[in-house]
């Protein structure tokens, strides 16, 4: 729906591409930038520059990273034996906070989902199964979320893993189902982890 | 779960209720149009986190309002139970129990349940399969609330799959070949666990149907039901190799639950095709009272019954039998002609122009 005058339109097009930002949304939000002062709307453009210019992601794990190794992939005390495989960046953060692993990770940067367009072809999957040998992997732990679209990445990821002779792993079920990693509590996703049981 | 009062904050055509009910027979009464549906609709709400009318959730939310709110007090095991939930235009509602809120609002499933009857369920015998479909997997979640996990998972895995299937455009790569594996098995996982506990189900409804269908027509007859499921002999992996190719080239899943057809025979004759419209109401009240009746078996406490209109529809003889033979349990009624008769209501409630008032039960 085209309404307003070139600019204004614009800002709501690009507001609207943004996740969870319907039409209505990038409506509202446009005005609200239209109102606000001039220094807190370009404070904000700011943050998104200077986002875009500093950080990046790493080229090994694709968690977000400042320089082209993020710090958990240049940390020599990390194991690099065991890699846990995550969604996105912020899985990455809730499985810190549980304490329980001390191994590196990958970031797919989404999960299989036709209805998006995702198959593993858009995903990090290549780049993981070039690390493998290099890095001396000998365990994947899969911790994608439990919900269809991350149970049905870990399927695809076993299949692909196990005819290598690793030892391949998914995290236990008991976390809350067709949730997100980032909901699950850390008591529950470090006993989600511990009790990691190995696909068959 | 025993309600006492529920409340409600632009929800439909209100903009705030307060209303009260009895342990018993609660009766609303008040003209086509005024708002007697959206009270039984606020009360499933909390039941199935959905409307019985099968409109999205956005449509409950009153004209120009972002939120509405539906709160319910109640009694469930000796304890008072407070359930709030919210139902916005836009994402997920929340939902609070006892002012805590709950993980996921799926957790909700199982603290209230209700049976509906409306006018509407003569499609259950009169319409397409899939209203028989619902039927069953309506049932089955009020019967085992768990279930509705399977049962979403199911449509989200087919969502997918055909997603997928569609993108193929009939050409299979490896890439496509691997990921189709994994829908595949995806399919199997829910299909074969929502196929068994169908086919429980059904199992469990035949012999209530026939004692039920006697009941409510007055006369009786052999009333059969028959899931058909083709799939379920071989099981599912192999019925999807069979259909493989044609997936392919339709682009659509061909096989599983959702297809699955739930056929009402009626002295065995398909109810569908062969019975006359009085006949077929019957069938359709049979069907409601007896899914009704294996809920309480299994969870062994009554739904609560919201009977929307639905006397409307019947003659006086099937108003009658219903009446007389619905068990005993906390019932809330709609009518706009009335009570019908044999009706004998604790609390009347009179609907009209969005507001709810008590009225008087002599008077009617
Ligand atoms: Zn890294």
């Amino acid at each position: 729906m085209t309404v307003y005058a070139g600019p204004v339109q614009d800002l709501i097009d690009e507001l609207g591409r943004l996740p969870g930002v319907g039409p209505k949304s990038a409506q509202r939000i446009a005005f609200h930038l239209l109102k606000l002062p001039k220094d807190d709307a370009l404070r904000l453009a700011n943050a998104i520059a200077v986002v875009k210019d500093r950080v990046t992601f790493c080229h090994t794990c694709f968690n977000i990273s400042e320089g082209e190794r993020c710090g958990i992939c240049g940390d020599p005390r990390r194991d690099t034996h065991v890699v846990c495989v995550v969604e996105e960046p912020r899985d990455i953060v809730a499985v810190e906070k549980t304490g329980e692993f001390k191994g590196r990770y990958h970031v797919l940067q989404g999960a299989i989902s036709p209805i998006e367009g995702i198959g593993p072809d858009q995903l990090r999957v290549k780049e993981l199964l070039a690390r493998l040998e290099p890095e001396g992997i000998d365990e994947v732990i899969l911790c994608t979320n439990p919900n269809i679209e991350g149970e049905a990445t870990a399927m695809y990821l076993g299949r692909l893993l196990k005819p290598l002779g690793l030892k391949v792993t998914r995290i236990a079920s008991g976390l809350p189902v067709g949730g997100d990693l980032e909901y699950a509590d850390e008591l529950t996703l470090g006993r989600a982890l511990e009790g990691r049981r190995e696909l068959d | 779960m025993q309600l006492q009062r529920l409340w409600l904050r632009d929800f439909r055509s209100y903009a705030s209720a307060e209303l009260t009910f009895a342990p018993g027979l609660t009766a609303l009464l008040g003209a086509n149009g005024e708002g007697k549906t959206n009270v039984m609709e606020a009360i499933g709400y909390l039941a199935t986190l959905s409307s019985f009318r099968g409109v999205p959730n956005e449509a409950l939310v009153r004209r120009g309002c972002a939120t509405a709110v539906v709160r319910a007090e109640g009694e469930r095991d000796g304890r008072q139970l407070l359930i709030e939930a919210e139902i916005t235009t836009s994402g997920r509602g929340r939902v609070q129990v006892n002012k805590q809120r709950l993980a996921r609002a799926r957790d909700l499933l199982g603290a209230l349940r209700v049976s509906v009857f409306s006018p509407d369920d003569l499609e259950l015998v009169k319409g397409g399969p899939a209203e028989r479909r619902r039927y069953l997997d309506d049932t089955l979640v009020s019967r085992q609330p768990k279930l509705d996990a399977v049962r979403s998972d199911l449509d989200r895995v087919l969502r997918q799959r055909n997603a997928l299937l569609r993108q193929a455009g009939g050409r299979v790569t490896a890439e496509i070949d691997a990921t189709l594996a994994v829908w595949d098995a995806k399919l199997v996982e829910a299909g074969e666990a929502l196929g068994d506990a169908r086919a429980a189900l059904v199992d469990d409804l035949a012999p209530v149907l026939s004692a039920a269908y006697d009941q409510v027509a007055g006369r009786a007859a052999h009333v059969r039901l028959g899931y058909l499921a083709p799939w379920r002999e071989a099981g599912l992996a192999r019925a999807l190799e069979d259909v493989r190719a044609d997936e392919l080239r339709r682009g659509i899943s061909l096989v599983g639950p959702h297809r699955d057809e739930l056929v009402v025979t009626l002295d065995d004759m398909p109810a569908r095709t062969h019975a006359s419209q009085g006949e077929q109401r019957s069938v359709a009240l049979a069907l409601r009272l007896a899914a009704h009746r294996v809920v309480t078996e299994a969870t062994g406490s009554p739904p609560i019954l919201l009977l929307d209109d639905v006397f409307s529809e019947l003659d006086p003889d099937r108003s009658a039998a219903l009446l007389a033979h619905l068990p005993p349990s906390q019932t809330v009624l709609s009518s706009a002609a009335g009570l019908p008769q044999g009706a004998e209501p604790e609390l009347v409630l009179r609907v009209a122009g969005g507001t709810v008032a008590a009225a008087d039960p002599g008077l009617s």
